[in-house]
């Protein structure tokens, strides 16, 4: 093998260096040749001129020979490039509107998918952090008798059962919720994430801890237990400290030795929580004597499956396993099924929904972009057709032809791509407002996949808009169109195409938009209305003493029986009453869960009323409150009292409806006066004794701010001493809210430091938590919402911007070419709103055309969104929705048609004519 | 960038080549008196356009067979004179042979048997 590539390219380089010299060279080298035969010619006895003749004749084409030997001498290919990049940047630079136009609608479009697909890629496209979860499932309840067909939690104690009697999965563990819990014994007392798994779950998920080892059951006892940590919690609370292992804190009173630090990266989940940081993970036993009662729902089965057992077949014995716990426990399990649902559903489920939506919605932009700029570059196409027929007459190839409107297009979409680029670094961060809540949100970032993805699809865009208009530049007759000139009355096939097309995009656009508007309409309707009471200047925190520990809360030894000490109601009251004398305070109360945040289930049965039909108790969504807590919120009283002074413990029990509860169970009758006996749900036992409705308040938006669920409220001083087990948290926690007399920011740092110190001197260990305003707490609670709804928002704006432009462009368009139809028309006495009519009716005619095809498509896709997009007190097939973006759609078309129109319609006869 | 593999129908091209190469192997010559000598030595038989010349004479430059320098010519003019390189040789001599293996191969088919 030789090395003349190296010789040619070290002498092309040298050539490409000094270009001038090499054409220099070769102009000498010529000159040289054709003198010498000239003279040889003259002594042969030609005579001047004709002797040089002579020898031009016997050279042959100069120009030709100095061509190919220049060819030889370049990289050809690269040259040639550059030179159509030249003059497609001269050619784009003479059309700034096109260019804009074109670079915008690509910018969006590629900006919009590279930022949604940052998303996708950091939350569905990463490799779950455990060993084979493809063979991970996790178990479910479900209640066949109820429609509502949700996956619930199952009883704690079902582990233990399904480990010995399945013969599907080759382990099986725990994993239960997430929660704050109090940990003591570095400095102030810290609120940490904390997570209960059985202590199989890390080898069962085969990751082990980087440093010591995991718990064990034998350490785990009622007041103290082994714990492991995370490495962030090691590394940023801890310092990294190297003697971490054998360090022991307090966590809910309970005395808790760390065994082990679990690497960087590794994630965990619990039920209904794909996405959860975890600091510290403390043993549960499944198989422990206090979960027989089958009435702690907290954790969700995680089991792998055996090699070559498939879901369904897992799914089968599932089934009959099931039935046989229907039978052995008919009192909890009646109707009782059990799903067995892959890890990958259980985690990125959620997330697919969300994002699924969004990733059509940005789809149908780039789609609707590229359907603008293949609108504009075939009219541009059109018109410089004549350029294209000179061009092949002189000889260039259609290859040609087509590199160079391909360089355009590719130039274009360099713009577009990189400004897409640039866009799409606020679209993350617009995009992480929303996706915080998902799996790996952390991870949402630009980086090499993200940027990647941008390219290749700016690349295949390119392809997309440039490929057609250059293939049919390529191959006119050349010869009709110079002899023909323009056409400039016919509109044509192509005039069809585009009519086409714009009608399409209009059409893709309407359907983002019918989506964008189900989406900010619900929005509305949950942010609008009052939530119930006035959130202005009211401050809140949080005291909740520990379940565990045994300070505020005793167990009964063999029973499902649990104490609360006195001090925790006293506690709170002393609370309530040290923080209403502070200075600016106006008044102060309490409730269990603030609204919208939620409530604790009972079940209820009214005294002397006979049993629902089919045997389930109605349902009512409870808090225990201060006789303060109506009057702080300003929730209004509509009939009977409020709490006062007189429910005293030792006082009747009596209770406070909603006007939901009252209109739904009591409506045909005064419910003041009714006696109620509240059930917990879990274990079905009756509350100690039962209690009396004195009076309704008006609705709160208790549970989320969708809907409207029936309240009821105790007061807080009216409780048991004891619990069944699992229902006793309740009392424990105790959020304030605290009115005050002037601008609660001003306020908040005095009031909020006096109940710390209070606090304190109650308990050092106890942390006070969740302190915000209440409008902080009601923004938050539709954040993430909003958030959504404003991207999917700002899509669909974006989508109808596009579809305007492309209304406007081709209008334009058509305007241009027919200037001189509409001379004519002028001169032969037309009316200027004659023409401004015939344009502005063309341009409504496509808008209306494409808004009617959204529409159907939208309605046709109702399920999709009604599957996807989360939408409350709204139908998919709202038919106000329709209404309104359709008409709004049409007004923006409108005022796309107006400029081109007004254009036409001022055109002046006698300049148009005279240019011909 | 890569070297050009001949092409049976570059059949002329390569001889065009090749006589280049050879007239070369005399030593060192410009242009035109290669064109000279190439008309003179195949008396006129190949009658190729003098042009045809010099985009052969780059080729073979660029790959490295021959070198080119500018000196003075007989008439004392700026010309630019080629001549073989190691690899130019060599080159000739291969195609030599095969010319040669090949003449004599159509020489037997064409002899009456």
């Amino acid at each position: 093998m030789s090395f003349e590539w190296l010789t040619e390219a070290r002498l092309k380089v040298k050539a490409l260096v000094n270009r001038k010299r090499l054409e220099r060279d070769l102009e000498e080298e010529l000159q040289f040749h054709l003198a010498m035969r000239e003279e040889k010619n003259r002594t042969l006895g030609l005579a001047g001129d004709e002797a040089q003749t002579a020898a031009r004749r016997q050279f042959g084409n100069v120009t030709l020979v100095k061509e190919d030997c220049h060819e030889l001498w370049i990289f050809s290919w690269i040259e040639t490039l550059w030179k159509d990049v030249q003059y497609a940047a001269r050619i784009l630079a003479k059309e700034p509107g096109f260019v804009t136009v074109v670079v915008f609608s690509l910018a969006l479009g590629i900006g919009a998918n590279t930022a949604v697909f940052s998303v996708m890629n950091a939350v569905l496209l990463q490799a779950t952090p455990y060993q084979h979860p493809e063979t991970l499932v996790t178990l479910w309840s479900i209640n066949k008798l109820d429609s509502s067909d949700d996956d619930e939690t199952v009883p704690i104690a079902d582990v233990a059962t399904w480990k010995k009697a399945n013969h599907v999965f080759s382990d099986i563990t725990a994993v239960g919720f997430i929660d704050p819990a109090t940990l003591t014994g570095l400095g102030e007392p810290l609120q940490v994430p904390v997570q209960f798994v059985a202590p199989n779950f890390f080898a069962l998920v085969g990751v082990q801890p980087v440093l010591g080892r995991v718990f064990r059951l034998e350490e785990s006892h009622e007041d103290s237990q082994t714990i492991v940590i995370s490495d962030e919690f090691w590394k940023t609370k801890l310092h990294g400290d190297a003697r971490v292992l054998g360090k022991t804190f307090r966590i809910n009173d309970v005395d808790s030795t760390v065994v082990g630090v679990m690497p960087a990266g590794f994630k965990t989940f619990g039920p209904w929580m794909p996405a959860k940081h975890v600091d510290v993970w403390c043993p549960v036993n499944p198989e422990d004597a206090r979960y027989a009662n089958r009435v702690g729902f907290w954790v969700v089965p995680l089991a792998r499956l055996k090699p070559g057992v498939t879901l369904t077949q897992a799914q089968l014995e599932v089934d009959v396993l099931a039935h046989a716990f229907e039978k052995a426990h008919p009192q909890h399990d009646k109707g009782v099924g059990e799903r067995v649902i892959s890890l990958h559903d259980t985690l990125y489920k959620y997330a697919q929904s969300q994002l699924y939506p969004l990733l059509a919605a940005v789809g149908f932009m780039l789609l609707i972009g590229c359907v603008n700029v293949a609108n504009l570059m075939l009219a541009r196409t059109e018109s410089r057709q004549k350029e294209y027929s000179v061009r092949a007459s002189l000889g260039a190839g259609r290859n040609r032809l087509v590199q160079q409107l391909l360089v355009e297009s590719g130039l274009l979409t360099l713009l577009g791509g990189s400004l897409g680029v640039l866009l799409s670094f606020w679209g993350i961060h617009l995009l992480r407002a929303f996706a915080k809540e998902l799996p790996n949100a952390e991870d949402i970032h630009m980086n090499g996949h993200v940027l990647f993805f941008a390219v290749a699809l700016s690349v295949v865009t390119a392809l997309l808009f440039g490929l057609g208009p250059a293939v049919r530049a390529s191959r006119p007759n050349f010869n009709d169109t110079l002899l023909q000139g323009e056409s400039r009355t016919s509109t044509g096939r192509h005039g069809r195409t585009r009519y086409l097309l714009v009608v399409s995009e209009v059409a893709l656009a309407m359907v983002l938009l019918v989506g964008g508007g189900l989406m900010i309409n619900s929005l509305l309707r949950m942010a609008l209305p009052s939530p119930g009471f006035d959130p202005k200047n009211v401050l809140t925190m949080t005291v909740k003493f520990p379940e565990t520990g045994g300070k505020y809360l005793q167990k009964t030894p063999g029973k499902p029986l649990e104490r609360i000490s006195p001090e925790v109601t006293f506690y709170h009251q002393r609370l309530i009453e040290g923080i209403s004398v502070l200075p600016g305070v106006e008044s102060v109360g309490m409730i269990t869960m603030l609204p919208p945040t939620g409530c604790g289930g009972r079940t209820f049965s009214v005294l002397g009323h006979s049993a629902p039909p089919d045997g389930k108790p109605p349902f009512l969504c409870s808090n225990e409150v201060s006789a303060g807590y109506f009057r702080t919120m300003k929730i209004p009283l509509k009939k009977g009292r409020y709490f006062d002074e007189r429910d005293t413990t030792s006082a009747p029990w009596v209770v406070l409806i909603s006007e939901t509860t009252a209109n739904r169970f009591f409506p045909n009758e005064d419910p003041i006066g009714q006696r109620i006996q509240l059930h917990y749900t879990f274990n079905e036992v009756d509350e100690e004794r039962p209690r009396q409705i004195v009076g309704v308040v008006g609705e709160v938006k208790q549970v989320g701010m969708g809907g409207l669920h029936p309240l009821v409220y105790e007061p807080f001083l009216q409780q048991p001493e004891v619990y069944p087990g699992g229902s006793d948290g309740f009392h424990l926690a105790g959020t304030l809210v605290i009115r005050t007399v002037s601008d609660v920011y001003t306020r908040e740092a005095d009031i909020i430091a006096a109940a710390k110190q209070m606090v304190k001197q109650m308990d050092p260990d106890q942390p006070v938590t969740g302190i915000s305003t209440m409008q902080d707490v009601l923004k938050d609670s539709l954040s993430s919402y909003r958030a959504y709804v404003i991207v999917l928002g700002v899509f669909a704006a974006m989508a109808v911007l596009l579809a305007s432009v492309g209304v406007y462009g081709v209008l334009s368009y058509f305007v241009n070419r027919r200037v001189r139809e509409m001379g004519i028309r002028y001169a032969l006495g037309a009316q200027r709103r004659d023409v401004f009519i015939l344009v502005a009716k063309l341009g409504l005619t496509l808008a209306g055309i494409g808004v009617g095809i959204g529409l159907v498509l939208a309605l046709g896709l109702n399920r999709f969104m009604k599957e996807h997009f989360w939408l409350f007190h709204v139908k998919a097939t709202d038919p106000l929705t329709y209404t309104a973006v359709g008409f709004l759609f049409l007004c923006i078309a409108l005022l796309a048609c107006y400029v081109p129109a007004r254009r036409a319609a001022n055109v002046d006869p006698i300049t148009i004519l005279r240019h011909e | 960038m890569g070297q050009k593999k001949a092409e049976p129908g570059d059949l002329l091209r390569d001889t065009l080549d090749m006589l280049i190469l050879k007239t070369l192997s005399r030593g060192q010559m410009h242009g035109y008196a290669i064109a000279e000598y190439i008309h003179q030595t195949s008396e006129e038989v190949l009658r190729v356009e003098e042009g045809a010349l010099y985009p052969a004479l780059h080729r073979l430059e660029l790959r490295g067979l021959l070198v080119a320098d500018w000196g003075a010519s007989e008439s004392n003019r700026k010309a630019k004179y080629y001549r073989l390189t190691a690899a130019g040789r060599k080159q000739l001599a291969e195609e030599t042979a095969r010319w040669g293996r090949m003449t004599s191969a159509i020489a037997r088919i064409l002899e009456p048997a």
